[in-house]
């Protein structure tokens, strides 16, 4: 009897203990903030919780961080439990499909509607955030896979290449990544003269090629897609006369698994690297001694720039949250005060997503010089839209159906019609 | 002197007549209870909740209105997730391709384990005492290295232009492949040579784990009887065929099915050497239902894909226990 009332003390303590406290002594609430693992991005969240802890003192904020492949799953095994936190640092293209899964609190109308929105934020990081109507959170980053690329001086210099590059067309700059692309006594690539095979680089110029040309990857309902277009087999065959016609990469060698541009490029085998200007933040803090460039590079087709931006990082509140009030003024906290925003921009190196801080953003280029290229880009950008499931999208559909035209192993008609089925079927799945 | 001794009395079963001692009841109880319900709770459950799970079409992003978030926008489809494995789709396609590699891989590395393992085996055994350890420990080292750092330093080897392994075969005047592990067009008689890389490197790694278990082995057959073959007259060929090798038996059965076991859950040397490609021709079915549950959210289509992994498992050990059986011991 009496080891019958021990083990039933001992389960009823532990289950107590996995009981969230929502409230400190003396009434004050706390809050519980989940976040990716990433030095910039934490310092930000610290510096910022810091700042909103000394201007509300009766709310703590307790700060989670987990790895990115982690983080996901944690958000979704904890959402399933109910016991996510309070408030979520989100990307914008995943937060559709937890808001319309009824996983996510809409933004107060007393805190932002979405037209207020609309005007201080760009409408690419913020559209991500839009589902169905209605606003379920708030960017801080504008996330840009899209035209910009790393350069590498020495390698210009090497080839007698003008540094900086003055392209006025994409043509001029195959012609210079021609010149820059190195072949070792056997005839493999050693240095690419322009690398784009990248899980992100593919869809990135895949999308910008279609919008270029007027066209669109959506289907008629707006759901569906249709790649199974002139525009897209025209990007896509763009694409392929980078590999085979104008031999700048050799995706065999340079792709997501082998040569990954954002590492290869910083040890010197990449000679124009096309990513993100988060690249260059960590070439920056990781590469310190390495010379490098960040510029902007032609459109493809030589017409007006469009592009598809993926949104980007912010916050959002879980519908399961006991204190939504103090979550939403801590989210308004970072994410609508342009000084708070922009330091958040500041610490994480990343593009801001409120108008007011490209707008001044001497802050920013004094930590971040490289971003100036990516400034004049920005307008030009729309909110890739609800692709259904972007990962899924963009790393298992169009990044490797796209690679198998480049290597040869299917046709560019092929991959199109690929890329069209895999993803309406992804569609149709959901 | 009156005898002051009080007897012990233990308690008696009466219908088995066997006692057990004051307090045994208690400290098995005690030590069992736990372990029970660690298994239970960490074991048991999540293997039936997945195999409830394959029966909807269930997400973790979507909020179910049944018990633990089923039902509702994660609907019950019945055998829906199983009939999907034998369409015309792509998640099926990559599915089955899936199973494919699978096989393929265990059914590649158990025979090579075997042919290395084995004859590593009796030559460390045949060296002097002192050294013997040396090289059981050499060999062990591989096994008790971090998967991720193997594949990492195997990815290094097989560098295109900078790896260690073209830079040998270039030293000897050959021209090595274009790339290891990411040329969807190479393969050595039809088996892609990503896949070959990624075994060599996974039996790399493994085959110290089954060379100290033959070592062990090979030390507990009796010398009488190799002694007794040698007065018969018979050779080391004959020796190693017809005792040797008989008496192993019962741990080659070991050995075939602890290295099938694990051939079937390999995962990490994959998603870092390769991430399944190129052209999903190193996807084995661990990392499709990685990709289902946690990046496509597609928690139902991953939990079948589990269940099926399972019954393979379970079809292809019980072939070995039946095939590899032993009515004898000595």
């Amino acid at each position: 009897m009496r080891k019958t009332i021990w083990f039933i003390v001992l389960v009823a303590a532990l289950l107590l203990s996995a009981c969230g406290g929502g409230l400190s002594g003396g009434g004050k609430v706390t809050l519980r903030l989940w976040g990716h693992q990433d030095p910039g991005f934490q310092k930000a969240n610290d510096d910022l919780i810091a700042k909103f802890k000394a201007a509300n003192p009766n709310i703590d904020v307790k700060y989670e961080t987990f790895s990115y492949d982690d983080y996901i799953q944690k958000l979704q095994t904890s959402m399933a439990a109910g016991n996510e936190a309070d408030v979520i640092e989100m990307f914008g293209t995943w937060t559709c499909s937890y808001a319309l899964g009824g996983r996510l609190q809409e933004v107060p109308a007393d805190i932002m509607t979405y037209d207020q929105a609309a005007k201080i934020f760009y409408k690419a990081p913020l559209d991500g955030y839009y589902c169905g109507d209605k606003l379920y959170g708030l960017p801080v980053e504008f996330n840009q896979e899209n035209g910009g690329a790393l350069v590498n001086p020495v390698l210009f210099e090497k080839h007698n290449v003008p540094y900086p590059p003055k392209w006025n067309t994409f043509a001029d700059m195959i012609a210079d990544a021609q010149k820059l692309t190195e072949y070792d006594a056997s005839g493999k690539m050693t240095t690419s003269g322009f690398d784009f095979v990248t899980g992100d680089g593919l869809p990135a110029t895949l999308f910008a090629g279609i919008l270029e040309q007027g066209g669109s990857y959506f289907a008629a309902d707006g759901k569906h897609f249709n790649f199974d277009t002139p525009e897209a087999k025209k990007t896509i065959q763009m694409m392929v006369d980078l590999v085979q016609k104008y031999k700048v990469v050799d995706p065999v060698l340079f792709n997501d698994t082998s040569n990954e541009v954002s590492t290869s490029f910083f040890t010197g085998n990449i000679a124009i690297g096309f990513r993100g200007s988060w690249a260059a933040g960590t070439g920056v803090s990781e590469y310190p001694d390495m010379k490098f460039g960040y510029v902007e590079i032609p459109t493809y087709f030589g017409g007006e720039r469009h592009f598809a931006a993926d949104s980007g990082w912010g916050e959002v509140v879980s519908v399961n949250t006991k204190h939504a009030a103090e979550a939403w003024k801590f989210v308004q906290f970072m994410m609508t005060v342009p000084e708070n925003a922009m330091l958040y921009n500041i610490d994480s190196r990343t593009i801001p997503a409120m108008k007011v801080n490209v707008e001044k953003p001497d802050a920013l280029l004094a930590v971040a010089p490289y971003m100036q290229a990516t400034f004049d880009l920005l307008p030009h950008g729309q909110y890739v839209g609800n692709v259904t499931n972007h990962d899924q999208l963009f790393y298992e559909i169009i990044y490797p159906d796209v690679l198998e035209a480049l290597q040869g192993v299917t046709t560019v008609d092929e991959a199109a019609k690929k890329i069209n089925d895999d993803a309406n079927a992804m569609v149709d799945a959901k | 002197m009156a005898n002051l001794a009080i007897p012990l009395k233990s308690k008696t079963n009466t219908k088995t007549g066997r006692g057990m001692r004051a307090g045994e009841n208690g400290f098995v109880i005690g030590t069992m209870t736990p372990l029970m319900a660690y298994m239970i709770f960490f074991a048991l459950l999540p293997m039936v909740w997945a195999f409830v799970l394959g029966f909807f079409d269930y997400s973790p992003a979507r909020a179910g209105i049944g018990f633990l978030g089923l039902g509702g926008a994660n609907p019950f489809i019945g055998l829906g997730n199983y009939k999907a494995m034998f369409a015309n789709s792509e998640p099926a396609r990559v599915f089955r391709m899936a199973v494919g590699n699978t096989f393929l891989f265990a059914f590649l590395v158990l025979p090579l384990n075997l042919i290395i393992t084995l004859p590593l085996a009796i030559l460390v055994e045949s060296v002097n005492s002192r050294i013997k350890g040396l090289f059981r420990a050499i060999y062990f080292l591989p096994t008790i290295s971090s998967s991720v750092a193997v594949a990492i330093m195997w990815n290094f080897i097989y560098n295109p232009q900078q790896g260690l392994l073209n830079s040998l075969i270039k030293s000897i005047g050959l021209t090595p492949p274009h790339a290891w592990l990411t040329d969807p067009n190479a393969f050595v008689l039809g088996v892609p040579l990503a896949m070959i890389a990624v075994i060599i490197a996974y039996l790399w790694q493994d085959f110290g784990y089954n060379l100290v278990i033959f070592m062990a082995a090979l030390q507990g057959i009796p010398g009488e009887i190799r002694d007794a073959a040698r007065v018969d007259g018979a050779n080391v060929w004959q020796e190693f065929w017809q005792i040797t090798l008989p008496l192993l038996q019962p741990t080659t059965l070991l050995i075939c099915v602890m290295t099938m076991l694990s051939s079937f859950q390999v995962f990490v040397i994959f998603q870092v050497m390769t991430n399944g490609g190129p052209s999903n021709q190193t996807t084995p079915l661990v990392m499709s239902i990685y990709l289902n549950a946690f990046k496509y959210q597609n928690m139902g289509w991953a939990a079948a894909i589990s269940f099926v992994l399972f019954l393979i498992i379970l079809a292809v050990t019980a072939i070995q226990f039946r095939l590899l059986r032993t009515d004898w011991e000595y």
